[in-house]
């Protein structure tokens, strides 16, 4: 049995009334050796979290940090070991590939639920200017904050495990959460109907411990193949977009241009994708490189010099002799020497020098669009990349996840305190309203940004170049955009 | 689309222009006091039913009305449906809460009263939407709801199985008020008695309120919603509501049965004693918004009442 209980909080109802015969209801595809296990009560609880990723831990220090919610019976079902999160532990100069852009919101909401103090904040890096260019025509937007607000934070990169493995430590803190460890779900139903007690509507995930759980609201944090949206039947669109995401924790020759006081984030977009150089502390700096399949396995196949070189290509070189190092399988360092030679541009407008790439740290994942129809059904509600999964040009994926989070939380929390079933339709309704809207203008606005940028030629690209020139020229308008990018902006809708 | 409102709103005209109604357009004040009282508003029809102190068992006398409960009967399937026809008060219902809260809060007691262990009594609970809620609030010690339609009231049972948390704080009793027993002593009345979009659905609310009065708790609260009856709230729940945009079930609405905020305050404070700290709150329905709370709209709409038992001296 992979389950461990955080707390010895007291089960709140008398279980052994429970409905006997949920017991028998399983899933035709469980095997009949598994009925045998399971012919006790399913237990239940008032939220069941699938997934332990940041959404669902975010979600659940939520509930148990406001003492509205704190009286719920809630559980986590993770299928990996978060043993592992918890003792993740790296040494100073050593960091995770996979980062996030947390922006001052989500980081204000992780205050609130107490979550970020218990991050290793000595690995968290703000950043306080972006650049962002062109590779086509080196059109440039420059995102400075002005002087009243000069050293203002744009947003904080964060390991994603320092921020899972610091939830963690919160819930530890809170306790209360019932947590299914390396715990597979084996299917999930609809309990059955008793004397006392009718259950046809509350979803029963299946472990394949043989435990089940009933649950008056089903979260699914379960990720872009969410098993719990399948099972709501709720659809999800979208598009691939044939590119993959390189990331890769990068060593550069000093601490940045503005040194550790005004860190810039870097991002110039390439007829194959954006490529970013985020901030991390010190001289490191994370790398998110939208590029083709070919591209993304010539990228991770490379010596480490030949991929410094290529990255710093990506920076520096225009996009034909870009496109040029990647028919070479190696001696990408040679060449850009060469080709840097013949190549102008200015050097404290781009990123410092790469010097070098933390071993094991290069790996790649495709990209895509997604959406799903609803983010509710009768005791279900998708949260994170269960609901969206968007283009990481603006880097926004796990922030738009805790904005969910935070948005469901509130709902919850409207319901306990007057009385309503939190599972239903109805009482999901704001939590529907609040986040379908702005998560689907932001999705379509990174893929529009990404469609644009992919053109090399044509008539976009003059037009796209004069757009970004216009911005740059606006003062107000700029600020408009990164107060949106820092999510602290005037709300849309 | 003018033909089909036309007939409708003659309808409507045809139906109000009755002796006792003058026409619906004309301010406020010159609308006529509802018959607020059974003795008055039958005295011609039958003078010799029993006086509302009176709870003989054996009485004839009820205060429902045999239409009402067969048109609540008619819409009890629906009851629950959150996009069905009840969908409006689904929405309405967290408010009601929020004013309980706030009237409760008002108090300036010294200690100040219980917050735990609440006891309530809902009158003509309906489907349960008001009553369930009251059961899960973790203050909540029980409930306690009744309601004549029986069809109604097996829906509202068949409900709340689906909720186990429910199991051990709400009991449903399919009774009219006049044949559930009066606490025996007043300390074992409720804390909370509630009558929410009832007393515009009964004949004779003097009477009707009479009745619910003893199971108040001293320094228990008796709390209603209504809607005042206005040519406004003619156009907005009998109208728009059910003729036009028919988001209430046509024939809900008796425009002539809804009472205003004074004609309550009048019963209450000044025809009875033992009431104390009346509380309103308008409340106005935005389609697209819900319900939001509009100071002064209980003059012309639906509307929350409260008014408090005056606490025992110790």
């Amino acid at each position: 049995m992979g389950s461990i209980v955080l707390s010895g909080r007291q089960l709140q109802r008398p279980l052994s009334s429970l409905c006997r015969s949920c017991s028998r209801r399983l899933l035709p595809r469980l095997s009949r050796s598994y009925a045998a296990v399971s012919s006790q009560q399913p237990d239940i609880y008032d939220v069941v979290c699938v997934g332990g990723g940041p959404a669902g831990l975010s979600l659940l220090t939520a509930l148990r940090s406001n003492p509205t919610t704190a009286g719920l019976r809630v559980a986590l079902v993770e299928a990996q070991d978060l043993e592992k999160v918890r003792s993740w532990k790296l040494p100073p100069d050593r960091f995770s590939n996979r980062c996030s852009s947390l922006t001052p919101a989500s980081a204000q909401f992780l205050d609130n639920v107490g979550a970020w103090a218990h991050l290793h904040r000595d690995r968290v890096q703000p950043y306080h200017e972006m650049q962002v260019w062109d590779g086509v025509t080196d059109a440039r937007i420059e995102f400075e904050w002005t002087p009243p607000a000069a050293g203002k934070t744009i947003a904080y990169m964060t390991e994603n495990l320092n921020l899972t493995s610091g939830l963690l430590r919160r819930i530890d803190e809170l306790g209360g959460v019932t947590v299914f460890n390396s715990a597979r779900v084996a299917g999930i139903s609809f309990g059955e109907e008793t004397e006392d007690l009718d259950l046809r509507e509350w979803p029963v995930v299946h472990l394949a411990s043989g435990q089940r759980l009933a649950a008056r609201l089903l979260v699914g944090a379960d990720g872009a193949n969410s098993p719990v949206r399948a099972f709501a039947g709720i659809e999800s669109r979208g598009w691939d977009y044939e590119r993959h995401g390189v990331v890769a924790t990068l060593e550069l020759e000093g601490e940045g241009w503005g040194g550790d006081a005004m860190k810039i984030a870097y991002q110039r977009f390439l007829p194959t994708g954006p490529v970013a150089m985020l901030p991390l502390p010190g001289n490191l700096s994370t790398l998110v490189w939208s590029t083709t399949p070919a591209n993304a396995a010539l990228l991770k196949s490379l010596s480490p010099k030949d991929f410094v070189a290529l990255v710093n290509a990506a920076f520096r070189l225009r996009p034909v002799d870009l496109e040029y190092m990647h028919t070479i399988s190696s001696g990408q360092e040679e060449e850009l020497a060469w080709r840097l030679q013949h190549t102008q541009f200015n050097r404290r407008a781009i990123p410092q020098t790469v010097v070098g790439v933390q071993d094991g740290t290069i790996a790649s994942f495709p990209l895509k669009m997604r959406h799903a129809d609803t983010y509710i059904g009768e005791r279900v509600a998708l949260v994170g990349d269960a609901a969206h999964s968007i283009h990481p040009l603006a880097g926004q994926g796990l922030n738009q996840g805790q904005g969910d989070v935070e948005s469901l939380a509130r709902t919850i929390e409207f319901s306990v305190s007057h009385g309503q079933d939190l599972g239903t339709r109805m009482s999901l309704e704001s939590y529907n309203s609040e986040r379908y809207g702005p998560n689907h203008v932001l999705l379509g606005v990174c893929d529009k940004l990404h469609k644009i940028y992919s053109a090399g030629s044509g008539p976009l690209v003059p037009l796209r170049s004069l757009g970004l020139s216009a911005i740059n020229a606006l003062g107000p308008v700029k600020s408009f955009f990164m107060e949106q990018a820092a999510g602290n902006g005037i709300k849309l809708f | 689309m003018p033909p089909r409102i036309k007939p409708a709103l003659l309808r409507q005209l045809r139906y109000l222009h009755l002796p006792s109604s003058p026409s619906p357009v004309r301010c406020t004040s010159s609308f006529p006091s509802r018959s607020f009282s059974a003795t008055t508003a039958s005295a011609s029809a039958s003078a010799s039913h029993s006086s509302p102190n009176s709870t003989s068992p054996n009485s004839t006398f009820t205060t429902v009305s045999p239409d009402e409960v067969s048109h609540f009967n008619a819409l009890a399937s629906s009851w629950w449906d959150p996009q069905g026809p009840s969908r409006i008060l689904h929405l309405m219902n967290p408010l009601r809460h929020d004013f309980i809260r706030s009237c409760r809060s008002s108090v300036l007691d010294v200690p100040p009263p219980p917050s735990n262990n609440l006891k309530y009594l809902d009158i003509g609970c309906g489907g349960g939407i008001f009553a369930e809620s009251a059961a899960r609030l973790p203050t909540t010690a029980s409930v306690t709801a009744i309601d004549p339609s029986p069809e109604v009231l097996s829906v509202a049972k068949a409900h709340a199985k689906r909720d186990p948390a429910l199991r051990s704080k709400l009991t449903y009793l399919n009774t009219p008020i006049e044949n559930l027993p009066v606490p025996s002593t007043p300390q074992d009345g409720y804390d909370i008695v509630s009558i929410f979009e009832v007393i515009e659905h009964v004949p004779y609310p003097a009477d009707f309120l009479d009745r619910c009065a003893p199971f108040v708790k001293p320094g228990g609260w008796l709390v209603l919603s209504t809607i005042a009856r206005t040519w406004l709230s003619w156009v907005t729940t009998n109208l728009v509501a059910e003729d036009l945009l028919r988001i209430v079930p046509k024939g809900t609405h008796d425009w002539r049965k809804y009472i205003n905020e004074e004609e309550m305050k009048t019963y209450f404070l000044q025809k009875r004693a033992q009431w104390t700290e009346p509380r309103c709150m308008g409340v106005v329905y935005v389609p697209g918004l819900g319900w939001k709370e509009v100071p002064g709209s209980e003059k012309v709409g639906n509307y929350f009442f409260a008014v408090r038992k005056v606490p025992d001296t110790a």
